[in-house]
């Protein structure tokens, strides 16, 4: 699938603006502030119906105006499939309308990963070098597009550990924390063995990534989960849910008494964490504390490469990536590389932006350009 | 205000109501004979008079005790339990319980300050005698639903009352096309051997 339309309504700077991309991609080129972020963003926030930048839908209305639209056509190769995926947003009625080929979907989750879209963005370096919540949003985003059943699991984990930390505050009885404990633990062990068999399925080809783009030093992505992982011995994805349930029971039975000390819930995958390992085993280092800034980025891309590959074998077809200015935080050999690397797998469109064309190397030289200048694009 | 002002704001009290449908209520009142509309005003009027919570479930009913726990016909060995007092309805109208009720007031929330102490729990423990066999927990499927149900088994477990959940699945006579997707989930984890 290729986006071969877009459209935008009062998006970010976008006032009513229509792109049309070929197959292969496009590399949009212009100065800071003119929207290029802004249209990736949109194509983006027809993935996951949120923006990748973290804003508040209402952050995403241009200024002055009461709601946004983006609308986005895909493609199938030679024109096989075609589905227009649509979002709105609304300031008045705080509402989110999603229309799938002008149907409303009956839960805005059933129509998210119709696209097949990742971004690389310079601040993924965040992911790797930053605090624990931004790599458990990564897995989150991630396992939502490609695990059925996730995201509603998620769901009620989060709602279910609001009421439970609310009940811890407030000095709670024994039967009545374990009325939610049932709940917690249940739902908990879903994301836990989702994230474990995750990370166990995407490790090897995580470090193949890093040592491609590097030329070198291996890389190591382990799950750390705050429960402590069953059957240790034979790794992570052979555990089960049972297995996860259990351990995640024993746990909270460990901690019950600290909880209500502190009164607030201390096991469940709201405290897991990502780690990410340089050099060989016996004498690895952690990339967050003791990695070059280089060495973090290089993770990071790498990160969203695995993001790729993992959405690829999920949903069938290969995804549209989209590369927000991530040559200029690289060396310029490691930027090759990557380039490279984009070049021999197999992905499907490519969206590039640069403030300089030159930045954009071989791949630039490939894709048709474009002009974005002040919410307006223009195909050069 | 004017006593049409009067009425209409008084409709737009309701639940579902805002101002224009309060007005449209209001006219439409205005519009029929005088007669419709005081039938109106005594149904809500012996309603507001008549209607009593039931003092062993907590059922809206003009009798106390209402007419479940009276009916001598009712099986008294299980009590289905609910949030409130609109599920019976619900429940009782689908002829698949014959045994006795008692409501709630409503689910565990502490975000709400919702505890067991707010909730008719008591009164429930105190109905469970020799006769009482069986719970059947018919709490919402949401998650205070659910720890609401978790809660109830708990403290009946330890009684030797068997203690039940309402399944969850597909809807009767649905499409399995236009199930959502946690639907179908949930029915295939509960799936059964035909």
């Amino acid at each position: 699938m290729f986006l071969q339309r877009l459209s935008l309504q009062n998006f970010r700077n976008f006032r009513d603006e229509k792109v049309e991309f070929p197959e292969q991609g496009a590399a949009l080129v212009g100065d800071n502030g003119q929207g290029k972020t802004n249209l990736l963003e949109a194509v983006y926030y027809l993935e996951i119906f949120r923006s990748f930048r973290g804003a508040r839908d209402e952050q995403l209305i241009r200024f002055g105006d009461g709601h946004f639209r983006v609308a986005g056509v895909l493609e199938g190769a030679g024109g096989a499939e075609r589905v227009e995926v649509a979002a709105g947003y609304s300031r008045d009625g705080r509402c989110k309308k999603v229309t799938l080929d002008g149907h409303e979907p009956a839960r805005v989750a059933e129509g998210i990963g119709r696209v097949g879209a990742i971004v690389f963005t310079a601040s993924d370096v965040e992911i790797v070098a930053g605090g624990p919540g931004a790599r458990r949003r990564f897995l989150d985003i991630i396992l939502s597009l490609v695990e059925p059943g996730y995201l509603s699991a998620l769901q009620r984990y989060r709602q279910i550990l609001a009421q439970r930390n609310g009940l811890l505050r407030n000095g709670a009885s024994l039967p009545e924390l374990a009325a939610w404990n049932t709940g917690l633990v249940e739902t908990g062990s879903e994301i836990c063995r989702a994230r474990a068999r995750w990370v166990a399925e995407r490790q090897a080809s995580f470090a193949r990534y890093c040592q491609r783009i590097s030329g070198g030093q291996p890389t190591d992505l382990k799950y750390s989960p705050s429960v402590p992982a069953p059957s240790e011995s034979q790794g992570h994805s052979a555990a089960g849910g049972d297995e996860w349930r259990q351990a995640f029971r024993e746990e909270i039975g460990r901690q019950s008494e600290r909880e209500r000390r502190r009164g607030v819930t201390l096991v469940g995958p709201h405290r897991d964490d990502l780690n990410f390992r340089l050099g060989d085993d016996s004498d690895a280092v952690g990339l967050r504390s003791f990695g070059s800034a280089g060495q973090q980025r290089t993770a990071a891309v790498a990160l969203r490469m695995v993001e790729a590959e993992s959405l690829r074998a999920a949903r069938g077809w290969r995804p549209i990536i989209m590369l927000d200015d991530v040559f200029a935080e690289l060396d310029p050999p490691r930027a090759e590389r990557v380039v490279g690397l984009l070049g021999a797998e197999e992905w499907g469109q490519v969206l590039v932006t640069s403030p300089k064309p030159s930045e954009f190397g071989a791949m630039g030289d490939s894709l048709p350009k474009y002009r974005v200048v002040n919410g307006r694009v223009r195909r050069l | 205000m004017s006593v049409i002002d009067d009425l209409a704001s008084e409709f737009a009290r309701l639940p579902g109501i805002g101002r224009k449908t309060a007005y449209r209520l209001t006219h439409h009142l205005l519009k029929v004979a005088p007669e419709e509309a005081c039938r109106l005003a005594r149904a809500i009027d012996a309603m507001a008079e008549r209607v009593r919570r039931c003092s062993i479930c907590h059922n809206l009913s003009e009798s106390d005790p209402c007419e479940y726990c009276s009916n001598p016909a009712r099986d008294r060995t299980t009590i289905c339990v609910v949030e409130e007092a609109s599920d019976i309805r619900a429940i009782d109208s689908s002829g698949g319980f014959r045994g006795l009720y008692h409501v709630l007031g409503g689910c565990l929330s502490p975000l709400d300050g919702i505890g067991p102490d707010e909730l008719n729990v008591e009164s429930l423990q105190s109905r469970l005698d020799e006769n009482v066999r069986e719970v059947i927990v018919a709490t919402n499927p949401s998650v205070e639903g659910e720890a609401t149900a978790a809660y109830l088994h708990k403290i009946l477990d330890p009684r030797g009352i068997r203690v039940t959940r309402l399944a969850r699945g597909l809807p009767v006579g649905g499409d399995l096309e236009y199930a959502d997707g946690v639907t179908i989930a949930q029915a295939l984890a509960g799936r059964r051997v035909i």
